[in-house]
């Protein structure tokens, strides 16, 4: 049994000599940038173009608001990365309680998302269907938030385990890196969306 | 646990809040040159200034946090070549449709 254990852990390394688990996860969020990347140039096309239904994105954000749950995000990258640091530790408490502060962060940002949604709709006027820009930021901002979703189920996962069997094993610490490698870049694309289409938004020329 | 290539370089969880601060300080530098152009039109500088600082905040979060500083050099080569392959195939569409475009 240990020698079937030791010859799989063997195994992950492959030839590269990195655990492969993690090679596949950086060669997934690499290709994420594809991805987010045509999202966000869907975006930038249809941001500055005339005569369609107003309002326009850019003529509806809330700039303090959307500042204050993007600090929320990054500073979640902080709870994470202190998660992981605890449990190099061997520290088990630490790493749960920042576990679940990272969740938590990651929740006031999803809540944001959703009221700011709400208002666009109900007070704003930006439907789905409003204009192509409009389709285009609810398509790039919701994507990108289901990712903080699936992001925030994982870290509750992991939570969950680390509760019911006292500690996270080396395997549950493997995951718990790839998780925070998610993590962070789930931030770091909403680093590049806060500037690109919040901070850098037009309005087409004569609107607004 | 297993130890990685390196993996003692990692920074200590003071030097992690003083990225943080650090990250926090750009943002609110970020907000304010917002605003500013929205005062005062800054001539065009406001896009390559929040450009530069969002790329710096990227650089931080990837190198320290997700510590590919730290890391074999295959991640970052599969890393890198991800972000510059999209890099370019979408500056060329937004240069196909003029949404941006080279010089003045």
């Amino acid at each position: 049994m240990e020698a079937a254990a030791a010859m799989d852990h063997h195994d992950q390394h492959e030839s590269t000599g990195i655990d492969h688990r993690k090679l596949g996860m950086w060669v997934f969020l690499s290709s994420e940038f594809l991805f987010f990347g045509a999202l966000i140039t869907n975006y930038l096309l249809y941001q500055g173009q005339p005569g369609f239904a107003r309002p326009y994105p850019a003529e509806i954000y809330d700039i303090p608001f959307t500042s204050f749950s993007s600090f929320a995000l990054l500073m979640s990258s902080l709870t994470m990365v202190l998660a992981h640091n605890a449990l190099a530790r061997h520290d088990q408490h630490a790493t749960r309680t920042w576990l679940l502060a990272t969740a938590m962060l990651g929740s006031v940002f999803l809540g944001g998302q959703v009221f700011e949604f709400t208002e666009f709709v109900t007070v704003g006027g930006m439907k789905l269907t409003t204009n192509p820009a409009a389709s285009a930021f609810y398509l790039l901002t919701g994507f990108h938030g289901f990712h903080v979703l699936l992001g925030v189920l994982m870290l509750l996962t992991l939570y969950g385990i680390s509760r019911r069997q006292g500690e996270l094993s080396e395997a549950s610490g493997l995951n718990l890196e790839l998780v925070g490698l998610y993590w962070h870049f789930v931030d770091i694309i909403w680093i590049v969306i806060f500037t690109v289409v919040y901070l850098l938004a037009g309005v087409p020329a004569g609107v607004g | 646990m297993a130890t990685h290539p390196g993996e003692h370089h990692h920074p200590t969880p003071l030097q992690y809040v003083k990225i943080a601060i650090l990250l926090a300080v750009l943002t609110i530098i970020e907000v304010a040159l917002f605003y500013v152009n929205e005062a005062a039109d800054m001539g065009g500088w406001d896009a390559p200034l929040l450009i530069i600082l969002a790329l710096f905040k990227f650089v931080i979060v990837v190198g320290w946090y997700m510590h590919l500083r730290f890391e074999d050099s295959t991640l970052s080569k599969f890393f890198t070549a991800g972000f510059i392959l999209a890099l370019i195939l979408y500056a060329i569409v937004l240069l196909a449709f003029g949404v941006i475009a080279l010089g003045s």
